[in-house]
């Protein structure tokens, strides 16, 4: 009798030489225990290894599916069908044990002695196939469980938001950085030639021309019409001429010339990082790009941890996310709290007059808190729920901008409360009741007597007719 | 441990937001950690093994509390509350979680005082019914890195938290599939030495029982939590458990010792065994 294990290892087969002294045992569990017992009962007849945790996963999925695998079929091929085998398998599944038959035509069978077996084997399968370890084992079933938990959870390398933390946590180590370097070049080569520094504002532009230039003397003979203006170029050739800088050597311009590499590198970096995050952003919450833009977007996650826990905030804690201190502070010594924190660099509240950025912050975060939620757990991948929602706001801000109120556009007349009355106002009794009145209501209202009684007066008036 | 929600007005060092506001972001595990640093406001807490559970420590401060020795420091897995105590000979730093009785039906069962609960250093448990991770992961700490526990949880939602969190604890194998069904992670598991059911539902006897059969070895040892509601609400909650020790009998699960989670939970009662077959 041959026996069909599945392990995280690979599939391996054991063939029970002596079913007769199998039947004798009577406790199987007990006597393999014992493993020279165990690997004289059992032994191990063919053992294929999983190459890797990618094909393990493959032939677990479908065997969870109730398929076969074509690891498993060619497994069985090649060691029992061809070898003309004849012996009965042992499976654990009833369903894999029916497919196995119908495909392959493998006697297959699952009895209470089968079953018994499975777990003695279960418990020594470390010492039963050879070259596999405890440890191996135990990193081999932790790769299958989680690759396989991410193929049930429909894991989507698109949806991470752990890209967007980490993103927006370098940007601003990277706009750090730069200053720093920026402002080491701009003393370094200050050193050497400081009018440029004077010339020049911008920082990346500068490091493009110490790059080009080099050294002072070199100036006149550059080229720098594809980094600077005519006027600045000449200024700057001028300059070069009556500087009074101090001279450097070949090998110090070496040196500052790999720090203007440097910036230039880490800006064109920081750009690209910029286009990455604006791209995952719309990829992993498209309503909350369209209504906050993608670096607060960003902020707001960060901040929170993860997209879900963003999600499980309420619209008045978005609004005064990343204001924290100002907030405790302000519940502590009984002040006015903060109206706005990380929202308040978003385009809307930029955008409205002063007076108005608190209201206008504290609609925002509404609709926000409602975008975030439908990104975070929501089936649809479209924008269109932020579009709506942010038209919705631009309207609001005009609204408020005239100065006009909610209370204003709908309030009745001050002194007589009038109920508006509609079409489909909802009027007492006649909502209630149904087509025809039920025998409840006529009962109610005394009117089945009066119905039962004029029955009751109809029939003996027919009986009387009869009569007659 | 009423201690535990401390926000609101007046009270600056439990805010919410009081370590993640300041600085730059963290990323996904900072936000948890938060709330960490001295326990119950005490100068000094010191920690004890717990008199009989191996692996299982008890805080003394101002307040008692059942902890667990952290084994990712630095990190809370949802909020809890950290204890850090240094050692003297050695002068290593221990930190240790705080387990909520409220919150974990083991803890209950720990403090109302049950005799064992054999999930020890170096044990295997298979975890039926995991949710998002909160009990597996004090689970995960008792074992250590020797033992490994095989959590199951059905729900996608509940399973994404827990995959999150055995990402960072090596010995806690995820598995999103069906308690009913237990052949369908037969190649994940291997045999345990103790299975532990929490699921809430009416057939639980039977889940349990199949998986002892394909998974708890022979004199292996298994806890269940019982929620009277849940299995039949129009009965009384003691005429329920007894109901349910006679269909674990009928599973071959021989039940030891019972006991209810009063005052942590309502109607609930955990009841440990040991396997027989």
């Amino acid at each position: 009798m041959l026996i069909l294990i599945e392990t995280p290892a690979g599939f391996a087969l054991f063939q029970v030489a002596n079913t007769k002294a199998l039947n004798k045992i009577d406790n199987i569990y007990d006597y393999l225990q014992n493993e020279k017992q165990a690997k004289k009962l059992v032994t191990p007849f063919a053992f294929q290894q999983f190459k890797d945790t990618q094909e393990a996963l493959v032939a677990t999925s479908k065997l969870i599916n109730g398929k076969i695998p074509k690891k498993l079929s060619k497994f069985l091929e090649k060691n029992v069908i061809s070898q003309e085998v004849q012996d009965q398998i042992a499976v654990q599944d009833k369903k894999l044990a029916k497919q196995l038959q119908e495909q392959l035509g493998l006697n297959c069978i699952q009895t209470p002695v089968t079953e018994q077996l499975f777990r003695g084997i279960r418990s020594q399968l470390t010492n039963l196939i050879e070259g596999l370890s405890e440890s191996e084992l135990k990193n081999m079933t932790l790769g299958l469980a989680h690759g396989l938990s991410r193929y049930k959870l429909k894991f989507s390398t698109e949806k991470v938001d752990t890209m967007i933390i980490q993103a927006i946590a370098l940007l601003d180590d990277l706009d750090k950085e730069i200053n720093n370097y920026m402002m080491r070049l701009r003393e370094w080569f200050g050193w050497h030639f400081p009018e440029l520094g004077k010339i020049i504002t911008d920082n990346l532009i500068y490091a493009k021309v110490v790059k080009a230039i080099g050294m002072r003397i070199k100036t006149s003979s550059t080229d720098l019409s594809g980094i600077l203006p005519e006027n600045l170029e000449a200024d700057v050739k001028q300059a070069a001429e009556v500087s009074f800088g101090t001279e450097i050597t070949k090998e110090d311009e070496k040196f500052i010339l790999c720090l203007a590499d440097q910036v230039i590198e880490l800006t064109d970096y920081r750009s690209q990082l910029s286009e990455y995050l604006k791209n995952r952003m719309q990829a992993i919450a498209p309503n909350l790009t369209t209504m906050v833009g993608e670096l607060v977007g960003a902020r707001l996650i960060s901040h929170a941890g993860s997209l879900v826990n963003l999600a499980k905030y309420p619209a008045s804690t978005i609004q005064i996310l990343g204001a924290e201190k100002a907030l405790f502070k302000a519940i502590r010594t009984k002040h006015n709290t903060p109206k706005y924190g990380l929202i308040f660099q978003a385009s809307l509240v930029g955008s409205a007059p002063a007076k108005l950025k608190g209201k206008v912050s504290r609609t925002l975060a509404a609709k926000t808190a409602l975008c975030i939620r439908y990104d975070a757990l929501g089936e649809g991948q479209d924008a269109e729920f932020g579009v709506t929602n942010k038209s919705f706001l631009e309207k609001r801000v005009h609204q408020l901008e005239e100065g006009v109120n909610y209370r204003d556009v709908k309030a009745p007349q001050r002194g007589k409360a009038k109920p508006v009355q509609s079409q489909t106002q909802y009027q007492e009794e006649a909502d209630f009741q149904p087509q025809g009145a039920t025998w409840m209501q006529k009962f109610q209202k005394g009117e089945d007597k009066r119905q039962a009684s004029q029955d009751i007066v109809q029939r003996t008036q027919q009986k009387k007719v009869k009569q007659q | 441990m009423g201690r535990e929600f401390s926000g609101g007005r007046g009270d600056t060092r439990g805010g919410r937001g009081g370590d993640r506001g300041r600085g730059a972001p963290r990323g996904r595990g900072a936000p948890r950690g938060g709330r960490g640093g001295r326990f119950g406001g005490a100068p000094k807490a010191f920690v004890v093994p717990h008199p009989r559970l191996a692996g299982v420590f008890v805080a003394k401060g101002q307040q008692e509390a059942l902890v667990t020795k952290n084994m990712v420091p630095g990190e809370s897995v949802y909020n809890e509350k950290r204890i850090s105590v240094e050692d003297k000979q050695t002068g290593e730093k221990v930190e240790y979680r705080v387990w909520n009785p409220f919150r974990s039906k083991i803890a209950a069962g720990v403090i109302g005082g049950v005799s064992d609960i054999f999930i020890k250093p170096g044990a295997k448990v298979l975890y039926l019914g995991a949710a998002s991770g909160t009990t597996v992961s004090h689970v995960s700490d008792i074992i250590g890195s020797e033992g490994v526990v095989y959590a199951v949880e059905f729900s996608h939602r509940s399973g994404r938290d827990l995959v999150n969190m055995a990402k960072k604890r090596t010995n806690i194998v995820p598995i999103i599939a069906d308690a009913r069904k237990p052949l369908e992670y037969r190649m994940l598991v291997g045999m345990v030495d103790v299975v532990f059911a929490d699921v809430a539902q009416p057939d639980q006897a039977r889940i349990v029982g199949l998986n002892s059969q394909y998974f708890l070895k022979k004199g292996g040892h298994f806890m269940i939590s019982i929620k009277a509601n849940c299995i039949d609400s129009t009965n009384r909650a003691e005429v329920v458990f007894q109901h349910e020790v006679q269909r674990l009998k009928d599973e071959g699960l021989t039940p030891q010792e019972q006991l209810t989670l009063e005052p942590y939970e309502r109607d609930h009662a955990i009841v440990i065994g040991v396997y027989n077959v």
